[in-house]
């Protein structure tokens, strides 16, 4: 009997120990998409600003594939003991097991730890067009049949969500990304794109004629929303999460972490060179938050069916 | 003006030393691989990439070009020394270069084949210098409709390397084109081909099937050579050198005596590279064939002419400056090296396409000012290290292949930490190592594998813009003028060049027939 309780005493200390120990040894920090895009960028600074709070040292590991699927799949079967975290989008995050037959996990197997930063969503097109705003667009789609650049998946169910409500004929134009679109939209060979942030490296080339974003946009706050107009918006913001099973002590540590580095200089600097706003959002809002994306999604979903 | 002050610019930038100890590690590894059987620069390429990711990108690009050039030139080392070239492009170097060792004088060959790669690559460096900025200003204009005629046209390339039988080489293509397709739909994201396995939603990656089709099954089709080959004597000797060092020097005018032929080839290598699709073997044996039907001393190529080595080794090593041309205007990899510096490329954040030279002019410029520097480390290593790189012709395979097999293995890996990627690998190289058993070109699968992506999606891309109206592709002057084009390389390599060689086989049979 004593032994017995001897025991737990021990195991208690233990478990407790390893709680307050954390971390003790390296975090790996996934990022499920490739090497040097913008996510594997910020995650790079990201990683060494999350050692210097928590104390220890933290890996960036890229597991790439299927629209950030097979990392984040990756993570919520990994060991919720706080050695494994990942940094990606949630977007895509949300989107993948919506709209993917094949996606192994759910959105309940991940723990939200914080928001980080925001991209920035938006229709633009280039000033030598008969139109300047998406009020101007709309009117002229009326009699003319557009082209418009998408970026794939979430993007492009977006663009035909609009064309359908507003009635236009509207054909979305499948591109790799900005690499793709820019020169096909300044060159003239589309009508307006969709842009997940390239337009601002652009200055006076391009316009911005609506934004994704429900908050709106850092540096077109003045552009229309798509949440106003429609009632749905895309989220922008990438996000810290652990599986679903670690601890509120190490969750909170990871939190407290995250907040930390959004004061950290050179963190601050790569977001000012890629253009993407801070969007810190505290656990405590972003449980809410994820939920009335999700429910935007689906209904963009359900209305399209 | 503009272009010299950009290249100012780019060596202030490319010209410390840490840059230079990076293209020099490229150019030692990269004639390494050459030298050694079955390999060369686009398995040192494969392999080498995914320690890039450590690097700056400028680091990482010029020690991927140190590679390529290096690799160009070393397969021509056992090619002189014992007859069995490292690397396809350098086959027509042992035409002359090892009869020339045979006599005594294997250094001679290998100084020629040096410096000769070193001219030709130079040549084509500043070709693509001068022209990388207005192509890319034009490819700017293109969009999907003239893009989709420039990879059709790309593809009557596959009609230039198929080799013996046109059949096969197309198949191969096509079977390339079909596995390119799977993944995700580019247009719909339908899943096609993914088996239910989300590894395969983004398609076949590139590391694996490259390294698999063409270093691995490379590897075990001569570990099976080696298991059939049991028992036989081992392979001769290295010639011996000549006493008489004298013989084995080459003056400045023996080398530049021939300067009409180093030029000659050197055009035939650039406008090979220029060419998305063609490989660097083509290069060398037009470069050889031109040679040989202008040059007076034609009919003793073969015997161990120097000019004949020039000929050769200026070719195939000027496709490596310029293959990048269509590489940074168009982002469309003009072969298989390119495709890997295009994934070397975008690790690094930067997206090869007409875009780049305006989003990355520096760095475009300081990668040009590498290659240039790149090439003058190369003339000094290779000459200071000409007896080091003979001792690796002598390392028997039973070391070099199972060390071989790792290294693609852990460069498989690397990248994305994935399993099923090393799966992928081992599962290409067995389909490589059928291919090659049953006389499949490995080359024209990959090529079809790499502009199938492109080809769909710009393809796709036009039926949607025109909706599905295509006639635009016959009014539009730049399609129209490539899908001419395309119609006279499949008439000339399809119909009327193999009628031509069975007309040359029957003629010979004939006067065979006739003589006996």
């Amino acid at each position: 009997m004593l032994n017995r309780i001897a025991l737990a005493a021990v195991a208690a200390t233990f478990a407790a120990g390893s709680a307050a120990a954390w971390p003790d040894k390296p975090i790996t920090l996934i990022v499920p998409y490739k090497a040097g895009g913008t996510t594997h960028t910020k995650s790079m600074v990201l990683s060494k600003a999350l050692g210097k709070a928590l104390g220890g040292t933290v890996v960036v590991k890229t597991r790439p594939g299927a629209g950030s699927a097979v990392g984040v799949t990756f993570l919520s079967k990994a060991e919720p003991d706080g050695h494994t975290i990942a940094y990606t989008d949630l977007g895509n995050l949300i989107w993948n097991p919506l709209t993917k037959n094949d996606v192994a996990y759910k959105v309940e197997d991940l723990r939200l730890i914080a928001g980080v930063s925001e991209y920035q969503l938006a229709l633009v097109t280039t000033p030598d067009k008969p139109y300047k705003t998406l009020d101007e667009l709309l009117a002229y789609s009326k009699t003319n049949p557009l082209n418009v650049a998408d970026m794939g998946g979430m993007s492009k169910t977006f663009i035909n969500y609009m064309a359908a409500k507003e009635d236009v004929q509207w054909t979305a134009i499948p591109t790799r990304g900005g690499g793709e679109m820019v020169p096909f939209l300044l060159g003239g060979k589309i009508d307006f794109a969709f842009s997940g942030g390239v337009h601002q490296k652009h200055g006076d080339k391009m316009i911005v004629l609506a934004s994704f974003l429900s908050d709106g946009l850092a540096k077109d706050p003045d552009a229309p929303t798509t949440q106003d107009l429609y009632g749905i918006a895309m989220p922008g913001n990438s996000v810290l999460i652990t599986p679903a099973g670690v601890s509120d002590e190490i969750a909170a540590k990871l939190e407290a972490a995250v907040e930390a580095a959004m004061e950290d200089p050179d963190f601050t600097q790569v977001l000012q060179n890629i253009q993407f706003p801070k969007r810190y959002i505290p656990s405590s809002e972003i449980s809410a938050f994820a939920a009335s994306v999700t429910k935007s999604l689906e209904g963009v979903l359900a209305s399209m069916k | 003006m503009d272009i010299l002050n950009s290249m100012l610019g780019g060596f202030e930038a490319a010209f410390t030393l840490v840059n230079l100890a990076y293209i020099c590690v490229g150019i030692v590894l990269g004639i390494i691989f050459g030298v050694l059987p079955g390999l060369g620069s686009v398995t040192a390429l494969a392999m080498l990439v995914p320690i890039t990711f450590y690097f700056t990108p400028l680091a990482a690009i010029a020690f991927l070009v140190g590679i390529n050039k290096g690799g160009t030139s070393g397969g021509a080392i056992p090619a002189i020394l014992i007859n069995a070239p490292g690397t396809p492009e350098a086959a027509a170097t042992a035409l002359d270069g090892h009869p020339l060792a045979k006599q005594g004088r294997p250094e001679k060959a290998m100084k020629t084949a040096l410096y000769s790669s070193v001219f030709g690559d130079t040549f084509s460096d500043i070709v693509l210098i001068l022209l990388a900025a207005p192509f890319a200003a034009v490819a700017l204009t293109f969009g999907p409709n003239e893009l989709t005629t420039i990879i059709l046209f790309s593809f009557t390339m596959i009609a230039a390397l198929a080799g013996r039988s046109l059949v096969k080489g197309l198949i191969a293509a096509a079977l390339g084109l079909f596995l390119s397709t799977w993944g995700l739909d580019p247009v719909d994201s339908t899943e096609r081909m993914t088996f239910g396995a989300i590894h395969l939603y983004d398609g076949i990656p590139l590391l694996p099937f490259a390294i698999g089709t063409l270093a691995l099954s490379s590897v075990l089709s001569q570990l099976y050579d080696m298991r059939r080959d049991r028992g036989q004597p081992p392979p001769a000797p290295l010639p011996p050198a000549s006493q008489f060092r004298a013989e084995n020097r080459i003056s400045p005018r023996e080398f530049w005596g021939n300067w009409k032929t180093l030029i000659r080839s050197s055009c035939i290598g650039t406008g090979v590279g220029i060419l998305p699709g063609l490989g660097v073997t083509l290069a060398a044996f037009l470069g050889y064939g031109a040679a040989r039907r202008s040059s007076p001393r034609g009919d003793k190529f073969g015997t161990g002419e120097l000019e004949g080595i020039q000929a050769t080794e200026a070719a195939n090593s000027a496709v490596v400056g310029s293959n990048l041309i269509p590489t940074i205007a168009l982002g469309i990899p003009g072969n298989v090296a390119a495709a890997l510096l295009i994934g070397a490329f975008t690790i690094h954040g930067v997206v090869p396409g007409p875009l780049m030279m305006v989003n990355h002019a520096e760095l475009i410029y300081s990668i040009f000012a590498s290659m240039l520097m790149a090439n003058l480390a190369h003339l000094v290593i290779g000459r200071v290290g000409i007896r080091i790189w003979v001792q690796f012709v002598r390392i028997p395979k039973h070391i070099v292949l199972p060390t071989v097999v790792l290294l693609c293995v852990v460069g498989v890996y690397i990248p994305t930490n994935s399993m099923f990627d090393v799966g992928m690998l081992f599962l290409f190289a067995g389909v490589g190592y059928l291919m090659r058993k049953a006389g499949f070109s490995i080359v024209c699968l990959v090529i079809g594998f790499l502009l199938g992506e492109n080809f769909e999606i710009y393809l796709r891309q036009t039926v949607l813009i025109n909706k599905a109206d295509l006639t635009v592709l016959l009014t539009n002057p730049v399609s129209l003028a490539f899908l001419l084009l395309t119609l006279f390389f499949a008439w000339h390599f399809g119909i009327r060049v193999p009628l031509k060689q069975k007309r040359a086989r029957a003629a010979s049979r004939e006067a065979r027939a006739a003589s006996d």
